[in-house]
């Protein structure tokens, strides 16, 4: 069976090689390492349908091999693709986190990094009858007593937890002694505001949009570089707070791909991501294009794989 | 003769629990406790493992006054077929059989699990329903179930 | 009755040719994904959202709803005829189902289950249309204390699925309880249970355990005593609903959608609770005991179908006027929305009347199709159980091994699912219940997750179990409901001794 899975992999890398100069792969594979209807899930199959539409690849197949964060897809991947030019990966900051928590054995370091393709900056938001009006409110109220203030948001060790731990740490509080309370769904947390049992909330900015605009909740502060166009939300940056973090997406291909091979997909993704089709994408799924190419991917993954696991260690997370 | 032909399962059942008791106050011990509010992931493995000792207890009793008799014989052979059937399908996804060749696997350790001794016809059947199935998922849903060679003819 | 003039204008969108036949093909479609256990309705809209995608926005609601319905009624058609519950909502459902379909009665729980979703569907539907703002005010003020509560009072009604023995049934409870602790915790982020193994971190799948215990063990238990017997499923009497079976069924639809309608809006009740509780309920109730434990009463597929459907129904509630996508399904609907530049939220129903009337419009035409389109697909489903036993039964395990690998594709859950047959096939032997199992390993977790979130929100403080005044009711209703068995139990021995 294994010979069979080499010949198709080999049939990929035949394709792509003498597509390498018009930049078009018969057969691609890209994994979500999510169930069907996730985030994932979610930018895979809209580039399966993007990339066959521009006419980029003949052929897309989509796989989904769920479990632990993204965990088990990734040992998946490392163990099956190694040097299969034809498939590629979906992921992005949650597996970071994920990874690192689940001692996990494979890591990111493992596959080829191809390119980032879409981000969300956080919001944190409190309720509309809250004291807190901006991000000074808050930190003072954190200064005051640290346990009081309690923050909504999703799963323990993810992007929102890893805030709430990060802006303790900013402001130079004990990132362990946050009381961040993680719920199952945005529904929950969002119910949580909404009653005023919780003093804020973190979460993407799609997910709170329509309460900020409804004037149920306020938001105090983005965690993005600069404002978002068509959102008033001031940055935690011009707030004084130095901090930001955005919750990627990318896509990463299989371990010890050839030079030739890692060139093919990184401009089959990049025609893609220039192609109306993806753009279309984008905004109907309102994702925010955080195009980035290699070799600063391969950096910014890097430096993100450090910055997770400090602030996983200094909410108590990882020892 | 009597007693042996009694239903003594609940004491098994208990000593079981027991054992199940004892893995979840390990692993509990082996938490990391440091919650800063509320209580923390240890406590809820420790509530069930002692109503588990409790359960385990009242079986023990139930088992040794029982006076139920044992459950018919049964069919041995039969069961293992299934299973082994199903552990032949696990296999062949494992190893990249594909779908088609594992539901057939199956399909026809059942049917000779409930008596059928016509092989040929089950497999068939077999493969044509898993075929089938298989079609429907691919072309219609886009989910890709495991493939392996006879997978590939539909590719 | 401004709502009401909107509806009609809604109706009048979605009521042409063209769109009732997106209606029926959504139906159709989502039934036959539905049937596949493991495959539910989340599962079956996310992968079937694409082909709605080609249609106009009024035309793709209108499907979209009739992929929801569809795939909601074909776990209950598994549930029933092959006791293969597809997703944990309906495993109420296969209780009693599986016990008629087995004394040759499956016309009628077919039947009563495709009507009940009906009613339910009818009704909650009206209750969006009309009490949506009202409810969601409700739903939203549910605290992780009042949830806690919630669940107590769920737990209290699992006795009902205990049989005879109650130490038997406990047994099988604490067994789903110690499985619901394997896995990630979700307050602190540790592994539990997982002995390194990187497959237990998201903890046991509800649908493997149910489907392992329920299909599986069950087709091994049918082999291990098959030889000798008759055939097990045979027709007895009518296909179709008597006027005895509309009478016991009437009661239990409605009191399902009460259960059902409300909790399912709250963002964090779901559909099995719900079904839980209108299960025991309606055990309580029922005039006809003898039925539970041997040919299968249809008051316990009545309620807990309509609770299911109910509970569906209401998850657009906070949806619509939140959006708020409170189960999974939800969230692939918003998904849905946003495509037509659709943001459900506070604003939808002043933004957008005219789609959202029409896509209330389009539920209650999707609910028609369904019953239009089911019933005589009962006739049809019945036959199925004339299929010989052991083809039937390899296709019931093909089915059950299908799920699992569609969705998850690896040999851990395929093993795990193997184990749980064969623990299924011993708790049988033995006569413990499998049921209480499933209900442990999807409540515990959840009542864990919400007291801890409740005394992490009071700084552990634990009056807030009783400070707040809905959490206080329902812990009074779950005591009431513990003790009054016993207490009508003295009363009873009182008055016989007096006689």
């Amino acid at each position: 069976m294994i010979f069979t899975r080499r010949m198709v992999g080999f049939a990929a890398v035949l394709a792509l090689s003498v597509g390498a100069h018009a930049a078009i792969a018969q057969d691609l594979k890209i994994m979500a390492p999510a169930a069907p209807g996730g985030g994932w899930d979610g930018t895979a199959r809209s580039m399966q349908s993007a990339l066959t539409a521009a006419g980029l690849a003949k052929n897309v197949q989509v796989s989904n091999v769920p479990g632990a964060g993204g965990a088990i897809g990734l040992a998946q991947f490392v163990n099956t693709a190694k040097g299969d030019g034809g498939q590629l990966m979906v992921n992005g900051f949650v597996m970071v986190g994920s990874l690192i928590m689940n001692k996990s054995p494979v890591n990111l370091s493992m596959v080829t990094p191809i390119a980032r393709l879409t981000a969300e900056p956080l919001v944190i938001v409190v309720p509309e009858a809250s004291p807190i009006k901006d991000a000074k409110g808050l930190i003072d109220a954190m200064k005051a007593d640290l346990g009081k203030v309690t923050f909504a948001g999703g799963s323990a060790g993810g992007v929102d937890h890893i805030l709430a731990g990060l802006l303790a740490g900013t402001i130079g509080l004990d990132g362990a002694k946050v009381n961040y309370v993680p719920f199952a769904g945005g529904g929950e947390a969002l119910a949580a505001l909404l009653s005023n049992r919780v003093t804020a909330g973190i979460s993407g900015w799609g997910e709170f949009e329509g309460q900020v605009k409804a004037g149920k909740l306020r938001a105090i502060a983005i965690t993005s570089k600069a404002k978002v166009a068509g959102n008033p939300t001031p940055t935690l940056i011009d707030q004084g707070v130095n901090l930001e973090l955005i919750n990627w997406r990318s896509v990463v291909a299989a371990p010890g791909i050839s030079a030739d091979q890692k060139k093919a997909l990184s401009e089959i993704i990049d025609k893609l991501v220039k192609s109306k089709e993806w753009q279309d994408v984008l905004k109907q799924r309102g994702w925010d294009d955080a195009y980035l190419a290699e070799p600063q991917f391969g950096e910014f993954l890097k430096a993100e794989q450090v910055r997770v696991e400090g602030v996983l260690k200094s909410v108590g997370l990882v020892k | 003769m009597q007693s042996s032909s009694r239903d003594r399962s609940g004491v098994v059942v208990g000593l079981a629990l027991f054992g199940l008791a004892g893995v979840l106050m390990w692993d509990a011990s082996q938490l990391n406790r440091a919650v800063a509010y509320g209580f923390g992931p240890e406590v809820m493995p420790r509530v069930v493992s002692a109503g588990l000792v409790a359960l385990g207890v009242f079986s023990v009793i139930a088992g040794l006054r029982s006076d139920e008799s044992r459950p018919g014989r049964f069919h041995v052979a039969d069961v293992a077929t299934i299973c082994l059937g199903f552990l032949a399908l696990t296999a062949c996804i494992g190893l990249g059989g594909g779908f088609i060749a594992a539901m057939t696997l199956l399909f026809v350790a059942t049917c000779w699990a409930f008596g059928r001794r016509a092989p040929h016809v089950d497999a068939a059947l077999g493969v044509a329903l898993a075929t089938a199935t298989y079609l429907l998922f691919s072309k219609l849903l886009a989910l890709s179930l495991p493939a392996g060679p006879l997978e590939k003819l539909f590719g | 009755m401004e709502s009401f003039a909107a509806l009609l204008q809604g109706f009048a969108v979605a009521l042409t040719p063209a769109k009732l036949m997106y209606a029926s093909l959504g139906v159709l479609l989502g039934t036959a994904v539905g049937v596949l256990p493991g495959i539910g309705p989340a599962v079956t809209v996310a992968l079937l959202l694409p082909v709605t995608f080609k249609l106009d926005p009024s035309g793709s609601l209108i499907m979209f709803a009739g992929i929801y319905y569809g795939a909601m009624y074909g776990g209950s058609t598994t549930s029933i005829l092959i006791n293969t519950p597809g997703e944990s909502a309906s495993m109420a459902t296969a209780l009693q189902g599986s016990l008629m379909a087995k004394s040759g009665r499956a016309g009628p729980a077919l039947a009563t289950a495709a009507i009940g979703s009906f009613v339910a569907g009818m009704i909650a539907t009206l209750g969006i249309a009309f009490f949506a703002p009202v409810m969601v005010k409700f739903a939203v003020s549910f605290g992780p204390e009042d949830y806690f509560a919630l669940m107590v009072l769920a737990f209290v009604t699992v006795s009902a699925t205990f049989g005879d023995s109650p130490l038997k049934g406990l047994i099988s409870l604490f067994a789903g309880l110690s499985l619901g602790l394997v896995g990630i915790d979700k307050l602190s982020g540790q592994s539990r249970l997982t002995f390194g193994l990187p497959e237990l971190l998201d903890g046991v799948e509800v649908t493997t355990l149910a489907v392992g215990l329920f299909a599986i063990g069950e087709a091994l238990f049918v082999v291990s005593q098959h030889r000798g017997k008759d055939e097990i499923l045979r027709l007895t009497g009518s296909l179709w609903m008597s006027a005895q079976d509309w009478r016991r069924s009437w009661g239990p639809w409605l009191r399902g959608t009460a259960f059902g309608f409300p909790i399912g809006a709250l963002p964090a009740g779901g559909a099995e609770i719900p079904t839980f509780l209108s299960y025991s309920t309606e055990k309580r109730l029922s005039k006809h005991q003898q039925e539970w434990d041997t040919v299968g009463a249809i008051e316990g597929v009545a309620g807990p179908e309509a609770a299911n459907n109910a509970s569906v129904a209401g998850t657009l509630v906070p949806l619509l006027s939140l959006g708020l996508p409170t189960s999974a399904t939800a969230a692939i609907l918003l998904a849905g929305f946003q495509q037509f530049g659709l943001n459900p939220g506070p604003l939808l129903f002043a933004e957008n009347p005219q789609l959202v009337w029409g896509l209330i419009a389009s539920l209650f035409i999707a609910n028609v199709m369904l019953v239009v389109l089911n019933l005589p697909l009962v006739g049809l489903w019945v036959q199925l159980l004339k299929i010989p036993t052991p083809w039937l039964y390899a296709g019931i395990l093909m089915f059950a091994a299908m799920g699992s690998i569609a969705t998850k594709g690896s040999v851990a859950e395929l093993l795990m699912l193997l184990v749980f047959g064969v623990l299924g096939f011993m708790m049988r032997r033995h006569g413990y219940p499998v049921a209480p199992m499933v209900v442990g390993l999807i409540l515990g977790p959840m009542a864990e997750s919400q007291l801890r979130r409740a005394l992490q929100i009071s700084l552990g403080d634990p009056l807030v179990l009783v400070q707040s005044p809905i959490a206080a009711t329902l812990l009074a209703i779950s005591a009431i409901a513990l003790i009054a068995p016993f207490a009508l139990k003295g009363l009873n021995r009182f008055r016989a001794s007096e006689d």
